[in-house]
């Protein structure tokens, strides 16, 4: 187990927090709220829209290898670009560099123990380092195994191979689990295909053109009970669409 | 018996309150002059959110710079404890303070001067009742040279006639109660009346829209293009009443007057003002011709229109009633000035919350969402679809406006 003693365990900050709430409750009054929730003008929290340029979290030679994997993920075809054009190393690499990418707002202290396959991740590494060192001990093993080489270097059929193998965990990977890894690459590509293009992927709503989604519209209250009938209008995303820029 | 009970209600109604400095505790004075502080919306000003009744400090934009309204609680040092009836009278018909200085007309004595002494008196009756607050409020904020009270007295020459009220005898009572009420104590005009380069009334064209606090306060003549022509008396009446109608919502500083003045006025006075509004004169459809629906911009505008304002105001513009304004038809949408449009679109708004409406829908900020362009085209969309006409608005014009919402937040 886990050496470092935690400052506070959850016993701990249960009995303290309970301390606290007994000690203040004389003083602490609930606010009441006349006419509805606040509201202040211009108060939009919206995300940040993710805008081409370096990458954020990936180095360059990381980067080159998740566009290759992303392209074999979702290979390109007549239905539209493949995950490379739609920008899923981009939402990835952006993802990676934010909090998501290092476990911000997680409970990530001991005890350390394993779960079921509902209660997600249980161990204490954040995406960001997980993907750094998966990547690193897939490269270490293509250099080792392929003379040299990189995976952007080999063919798309020895790509495809080579993935398979870390899907099905046949693949050792010195000190990581290439089932799990893996797992975790298709999820974040699949978001990256089909999350909001403010996020950096999906590009010109690619992902969404493929399978019919309207994207972020809310209001179907016409469409409710209309069965089995193609939505007519384009995809928008948060951030629009081009109809909404003049051509002139 | 019966009789005399009826008298003495009339009386009630009619109480004088000639001396409201010392003497007067009269009940029934103090409750018309309670009435009357709400008709003209003294609060509005005098009293901060959240703040003690009267004691002053809300501080009010001005083309010219910030002013604040003082303390007119009876305290004796800060507030006009020690004023004479005359001086408040004085104060309220000619715009004059203690010892004859010049107010600004911030303070809407330009609307006030029609009101009776006799209704000035009960407004002190009653202001005198309320708790002295110790709080001393220096007015004026003003940036060299308006600071400067002299320079009002060359205003008040070019801008202000002091005098009462005249009723029009061709007129209904009602007719004339509704006019006294829009013209004095309501102060309808202080907000909706267009204003010179000096912040003077148009007096040519009263009523007829004007933008204030980045708002536009629009025309509230009987119109039928960019006013409220369109609107039956009881449209306006239940607008004034409870903030909302099937047309529209009260947001900014129309919300403010309703909260604290038209929602709380007598049914038979808001019906006064309804016919009068609707019964005078400026009938006109002045209707520019709207720009042609395959215009580029209009063509952007109306995908923006479809993607993100549809959902709530419906593909037709009609909105959805008391919660969603119609946008198709109403003179805030074809008004020649886009003021509060740009404002609404930008930094979104909400609706007033009245005990008889009180859902208070808001609109959500475009701000992130839009760039100016966008902004404008939409806008340009609205004002010209459904029958609307109105000028195109322009990217700069909401750039601009951008700009000043940020700086004011
Ligand atoms: C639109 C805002 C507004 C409203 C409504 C308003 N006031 Fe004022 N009032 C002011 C401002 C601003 C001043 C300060 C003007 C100045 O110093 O030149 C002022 C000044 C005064 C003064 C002079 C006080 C002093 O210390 O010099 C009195 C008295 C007064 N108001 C009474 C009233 C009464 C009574 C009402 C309601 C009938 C009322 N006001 C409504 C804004 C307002
Ligand atoms: C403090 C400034 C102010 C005062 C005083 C004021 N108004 Fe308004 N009024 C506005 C503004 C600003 C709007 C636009 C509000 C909006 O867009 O929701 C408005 C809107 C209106 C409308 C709706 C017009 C429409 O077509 O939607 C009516 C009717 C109206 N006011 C009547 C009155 C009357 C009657 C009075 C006097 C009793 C009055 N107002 C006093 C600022 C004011
Ligand atoms: C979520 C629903 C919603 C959406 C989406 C929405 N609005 Fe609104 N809109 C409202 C509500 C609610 C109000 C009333 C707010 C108020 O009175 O303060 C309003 C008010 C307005 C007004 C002022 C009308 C008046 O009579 O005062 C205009 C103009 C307007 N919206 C235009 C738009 C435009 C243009 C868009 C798209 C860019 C849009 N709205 C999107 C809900 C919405």
């Amino acid at each position: 187990m886990d050496s470092k003693v935690p400052l506070l365990s959850r016993r701990t900050f249960l009995t303290s927090a309970a301390i606290l709430v007994t000690t203040t409750a004389s003083v602490v009054h609930g606010r009441t709220f006349h006419q509805g929730m606040p509201w202040a003008p211009g108060a939009a929290d919206p995300p940040a829209q993710v805008r081409p340029g370096p990458w954020a979290f990936f180095t360059s030679d990381e980067a080159a290898t998740m566009e290759a994997i992303v392209d074999r993920l979702i290979p390109p075809d007549d239905g539209g670009p493949g995950g490379k054009d739609a920008g899923c190393a981009v939402f990835i690499d952006r993802q990676l560099a934010g909090p998501y990418g290092r476990s911000d707002g997680l409970y990530t202290l001991p005890p350390f123990m394993p779960g079921s396959s509902t209660q997600g991740y249980q161990n204490p590494d954040s995406p960001g380092g997980r993907y750094r060192a998966g990547l690193k001990a897939l490269a270490d093993h293509i250099r080792q195994s392929q003379s040299g080489k990189t995976l952007r270097e080999l063919s798309t059929v020895d790509q495809d191979k080579l993935l398979s193998t870390l899907e099905d965990g046949s693949i050792k990977l010195k000190d990581i689990d290439a089932k799990a890894f893996f797992a975790m690459l298709l999820q974040d590509t699949q978001q990256g295909f089909f999350a909001d293009p403010i996020y950096g992927g999906n590009r010109d709503m690619a992902g969404w053109k493929l399978v019919g989604f309207p994207g972020a519209r809310y209001d179907y209250r016409d469409w409710v009970e209309r069965h089995n009938e193609r939505y007519p209008l384009p995809p928008v995303s948060i951030m629009g669409r081009t109809d909404w820029v003049s051509k002139g | 018996m019966y009789r005399s009970l009826t008298f003495a209600v009339t009386s009630f109604a009619f109480i004088a309150c000639a001396h409201a400095q010392g003497a007067t505790q009269d009940f029934s004075c103090i409750e018309r002059g309670h009435y009357l502080t709400t008709l003209s919306d003294c609060a509005g000003c005098h009293t901060t959110a959240g703040g003690k009744p009267f004691a002053g400090g809300v501080a009010l934009q001005t083309p010219f710079g910030t002013l604040i309204a003082p303390n007119i609680t009876p305290d004796t040092d800060t507030g006009i404890g020690n004023w004479s009836d005359d001086e408040f009278v004085s104060a309220l018909q000619d715009g004059r303070g203690r010892n004859g200085t010049r107010l600004y007309p911030a303070m809407p004595y330009t609307a006030y001067t029609k009101m009776s002494r006799d209704d000035i008196l009960a407004i002190r009756a009653y202001l005198n009742t309320v708790t002295p607050v110790h709080n001393r409020v220096n007015a004026n904020q003003l940036p060299f040279p308006f600071n400067i009270r002299l320079a009002m007295m060359v205003w008040n020459w070019l801008n202000f006639t002091p005098g009462r009220f005249v009723a029009d005898p061709h007129q209904s009572a009602e007719w004339n109660r509704g006019a006294y009420l829009v013209q004095g104590p309501g102060h309808c005009g202080a907000c909706h009346t267009p204003k010179t380069a000096l912040g003077g009334d148009k007096t040519g064209a009263p009523l007829t829209g004007a933008t204030l606090q980045g708002w536009f306060a629009p025309n509230i003549t009987a119109n039928k293009h960019n006013g409220i022509g369109r609107w039956s008396k009881d449209d306006l009446v239940h607008y004034l009443k409870t903030g909302a109608n099937n047309d529209t919502l009260a947001s900014g500083p129309m919300a403010e007057a309703v909260t604290h003045s038209t929602s709380q006025m007598k049914d038979a006075d808001v019906a006064a003002i309804a016919t009068y509004l609707l019964g005078t004169g400026q009938g006109g459809t002045d209707r520019p011709t709207p720009i042609a629906a395959d215009n580029p911009t209009m063509k952007v505008g109306a995908e923006i229109y479809k993607d993100a304002c549809a959902p709530c105001h419906q593909d037709n513009g009609q909105g959805s009633a008391q919660l969603f304004p119609r946008l198709a038809g109403t003179a805030v949408v074809q008004s020649d000035d886009p003021t509060t449009l740009g404002r609404v679109v930008l930094e979104g708004s909400r609706a007033v919350a009245t005990n008889s409406a009180p859902t208070a829908p808001a609109m959500p900020a475009f701000d992130w969402r839009l760039d100016n362009d966008q902004v404008a085209a939409v806008l340009t969309y609205i004002r010209n679809s459904w029958g609307n006409a109105a000028p195109a608005v322009s990217a700069a014009t909401v750039a601009k406006q951008r700009t000043s919402l940020a700086q004011s937040r």
